[in-house]
């Protein structure tokens, strides 16, 4: 490997949030450490988020700063070897799953994820990203550029998924329309549990609505590698202006949030002709409005919610869950921490998806089950596949005894039709 | 040259001279952050950049703000207790020589006071980060260096006011001057980025709704 061309990948992505967060803006102070369910979890110096983010900071310093220039031993800063460079491969994919917990720990506001995030591209470029993620996100391209093959079998799946929409309503008319012009444009993930209780809720109160035909799932994100995520989103921008709907809503999934709502417009250069928000959102507004009736009884047992990191601490989704979750259970108890400061579930950034990584991550998810313990919950629900996957192992890893659910699957539990 | 010729130089001159070439390097170093792409958000916002700008600064003022702080509270005392003292010495070197009348002995005693607490917290620093393993794998000599000379900064502070001798004067004028000249280079140059990162990343948490620090919402 030519150690100029990583470096070359790296300055390319060395943006201003990089660059303030690589020069001394980090004190070494320390505040940070405790902040990382990793770090909790492992005890390990090397997992704080500070000496992960130093790692790859001397590199940078030894390119960008003066006096690392002359005097690197004076700073730490180091040149970039191939060892080093193998060794980024765990630290940016496996060791971090830029929750950003630490970034609002730290009295110095460091963004160590952007860091991180700038490694992550780096790796992927020099084809050095994890396989698995690769190969999900051509898929999804891949499913763009066969989508007419795939339609027939698709739209029969729905049908079947249909089905059990008309069973639950009692309503022999209920839908699940694809590919069809509406208001409003549902982006699912794969899997039933995230197109049946959202065609539920859609039905109980009469929306205009359609599904994609595509997932909304974008593992590019992951990989730091823009131009497939913009590749990615396109198939979902795409249709959306092709049905003429007026919003897009993404299913219970935190980076598809997060890549639609805030990433998508920095990418095509401007605010979307849509409105995006969460399904979330979506429901909250049919709660708030009186559209959906809830009977909480039909959920007795306690709850307790996650905040996935791209919905909450990165994308402001607060209050909404927990209004809508208060309208159809009987018993939502917050974990300590909560909302902005919650702990990641161990399963971000993509590692979920990484079987060989699946010890590490169970080890790193024991925060979360401590968490879920203390409040006593035997129902734990979140709004984020990754997270519904992670949450499922950790319950079952640390014996809680506990149901792992989404926020839209205990609405419909508790719709009255 | 005289005894007091050197003290004046020491005191006005080389301070100016230190503080352009300060101000310089800041300049150049901060037009280069600036030209670096900033992915600035597109997005219709759910809550305000401004005020959530503003909560980033501020929650440095309240130790409630951030769970690092509000579970370690003597941490953020010694925070608040070196930076106002390193304000308080820093000030001085500004008071000391350009408004002596306002340097009465009890005004030299406050500054004294706010200062000692400093060395203190410094020496705790010091002593954490040779121990502490964590923060042992991260620290450079650059960061043991920065603790060391701004124990000398607070000592030669405190010692220049409470006994005030021309040779101790000097001393703190001196150490002044070096400092000024090393610090852009230094992790004691952080305090510049505070304002850049406070900034980009409170007006991004509001611009989003995330109401971290309490108010951005």
């Amino acid at each position: 490997m030519n150690m100029q061309t990583a470096i070359q990948e790296l300055d390319k992505r060395y943006s201003r949030l990089v660059g303030t967060s690589a020069t001394n803006l980090c004190t070494h102070c320390g505040w940070c450490i405790e902040a990382c369910h990793i770090y909790q979890a492992t005890g390990d110096p090397e997992m704080s988020p500070v000496a992960k983010a130093e790692r790859v900071r001397r590199v940078l310093r030894r390119k960008h700063d003066w006096t690392s220039k002359v005097f690197p031993f004076w700073t730490g800063a180091k040149d970039l070897t191939e060892q080093e460079l193998n060794e980024w491969e765990e630290l940016a994919f496996r060791n971090c799953t830029l929750c950003e917990r630490c970034v609002v720990n730290c009295p110095m506001c460091v963004e160590t994820p952007q860091i991180i995030g700038a490694v992550r591209g780096t790796l992927t470029a020099l084809g050095k990203g994890p396989e698995i993620l690769d190969q999900l996100a051509d898929s999804a391209i891949w499913r763009e550029e066969a989508v007419d093959e795939l339609k027939g079998a698709f739209l029969e799946q729905i049908g079947e998924l249909e089905k059990q929409v008309q069973d639950r309503l009692g309503n022999p008319q209920a839908r699940i329309p694809v590919d069809q012009p509406a208001d409003k444009l549902y982006v699912p993930l794969s899997g039933a549990h995230t197109i049946v209780p959202p065609a539920v809720i859609f039905n109980a109160v009469g929306e205009s609505w359609t599904m994609s035909l595509f997932e909304a799932a974008n593992n590019a994100l992951f990989l730091g590698d823009i131009p497939r995520a913009k590749r990615i989103t396109q198939r979902i921008l795409k249709e959306a202006e092709r049905l003429n709907v007026k919003e897009i809503v993404v299913a219970e999934c935190g980076h598809a949030y997060a890549v639609l709502r805030w990433e998508a417009p920095k990418w095509f250069g401007g605010p979307l002709k849509f409105k995006v928000r969460s399904i979330l959102e979506v429901i909250d507004d049919y709660v708030r409005d009186g559209r959906l009736k809830l009977d909480p009884t039909r959920n007795p047992e306690p709850v307790t919610y996650h905040d996935p990191c791209n919905l909450g601490r990165k994308g402001g989704i607060l209050e909404e869950p927990r209004r809508v979750l208060r309208a159809a259970v009987m018993d939502f108890r917050d974990m300590t921490p909560n909302r902005w400061e919650n702990y990641c579930c161990g399963g971000g950034g993509g590692l979920v998806a990484n079987e060989d990584w699946k010890d590490f991550r169970l080890t790193a998810g024991k925060v979360k089950a401590d968490q879920i313990r203390q409040t006593g919950a035997t129902v734990a629900a979140t709004s984020c596949d990754n997270c519904l996957i992670q949450i499922t192992d950790v319950v079952d890893h640390y014996k809680l005894g506990a149901k792992v659910t989404t926020v839209s699957q205990l609405v419909t539990n508790a719709l009255v039709t | 040259m005289s005894n007091l010729q050197i003290i004046h130089f020491v005191e006005y001159e080389l301070q100016a001279i230190a503080l352009v070439w300060m101000v310089t390097v800041y300049a150049i170093k901060l037009y280069k952050l600036c030209c670096l792409p900033m992915p600035w958000e597109k997005a219709p916002a759910r809550g305000s950049a401004r005020r959530g700008a503003a909560s980033s600064y501020a929650s440095i003022l309240n130790p409630w703000s951030r769970e690092s702080s509000r579970e370690h509270k003597g941490r953020w005392l010694e925070f608040g207790l070196y930076h106002v003292g390193a304000l308080a010495a820093i000030v001085n070197t500004f008071t000391y020589p350009f408004a002596p009348q306002l340097m009465t002995d009890p005004v030299k005693l406050v500054f004294a006071a706010l200062i000692a607490p400093a060395m203190v917290v410094g020496l705790i620093k010091l002593g954490r980060r040779i121990v502490r393993p964590e923060l042992r794998i991260v620290s450079t000599p650059d960061d043991y260096f920065a603790l060391v000379s701004l124990q000398l900064f607070f000592f030669f502070a405190v010692m220049a006011l409470l006994v005030g001798t021309p040779s101790w004067q000097l001393a703190y004028f001196l150490v002044t001057a070096l400092f000024l000249f090393y610090v852009p280079f230094s992790k004691i140059s952080h305090y510049i980025y505070f304002f850049f990162s406070h900034y980009l990343t409170g007006r991004r948490y509001g611009w989003r709704g995330v109401p971290s620090g309490g108010i951005a919402r």
